[in-house]
């Protein structure tokens, strides 16, 4: 539990405050991760997607959102469904709009006409979703975070578009 | 929330949660918010770099209801 804030946060004494209600909830992380570079233009590159919003393809099981300290699975969203195909078990952030067009958080419409006009190489066969509540850290970097990020490296994308919800 | 993640390149949208792309229906500017993320990975120079995407969320909801308004998607 360490006080993070720093001087250009726009919401200076928000960790504290999280820290405070919910001690232990916060993961710190002191350096950065090198930059990895792009080696193939964009127009040649396959993108993944991974997504906090919880969107998930009908009839598959629902993440546990009422569960106190979260749910640390993730599902499977198949870069070619529709929206119609998709729905969202969430109820830790406004999905009012999403509900109108999923496109405001899970874009993937935008992200399949960015293939097919050629602005990006591809979309990686899956694209990949969980909830942010998840209050453990420490379970999370063992559990959620390592099957994630080993399903999305075995999906071989060039790079990866991330996006809380 | 961005700076406390220490991301190696990210935009920021001053937008309201779970509307991280933008509001219903405006096309462009969802595609936007995404492009401008692609862009940042051939020209951020320095890991942590956020560059805050200068729109606003008032604007988006303008846009957004004018066009639905016309009963359209842009």
């Amino acid at each position: 539990m360490t006080a993070t804030s720093e001087p250009g946060q726009l919401r200076p004494g928000l960790w504290q405050t999280v820290n405070d209600r919910y001690p232990g909830s916060m993961i710190t992380k002191d350096g950065l991760v090198p930059l990895a570079p792009l080696h193939k233009p964009l127009s040649q590159a396959r993108l993944s997607f991974v997504s906090t919003s919880g969107v998930q393809p009908r009839g598959t099981l629902p993440f546990d959102v009422v569960h106190p300290v979260g749910d640390y699975t993730f599902r499977r969203v198949p870069s070619d469904s529709s929206p119609a195909q998709l729905e969202i078990h969430q109820l830790k952030y406004p999905t009012d709009g999403a509900h109108r067009d999923l496109n405001v958080i899970f874009p993937i419409e935008r992200l399949q006409e960015l293939r097919y006009e050629g602005v990006i190489g591809g979309l990686t066969p899956d694209l990949f979703t969980f909830i942010g509540y998840n209050m453990d850290p420490g379970l999370l970097e063992r559990t959620l975070a390592e099957d994630l990020a080993k399903a999305v490296a075995d999906e071989q994308p060039d790079l990866v578009l991330l996006s809380a919800a | 929330m961005t700076e406390h993640v220490k991301p190696p390149r990210a935009v920021f949208v001053p937008f309201r949660m779970g509307h991280h792309f933008g509001v219903p229906f405006h096309r462009e500017l969802q595609r936007r918010v995404i492009t401008d993320a692609l862009d940042l990975v051939t020209t951020a120079t320095e890991s942590g770099t956020i560059v805050d995407l200068p729109l606003t969320w008032a604007q988006a909801r303008r846009e957004g209801i004018a066009i639905e308004q016309e009963g359209g998607r842009r």
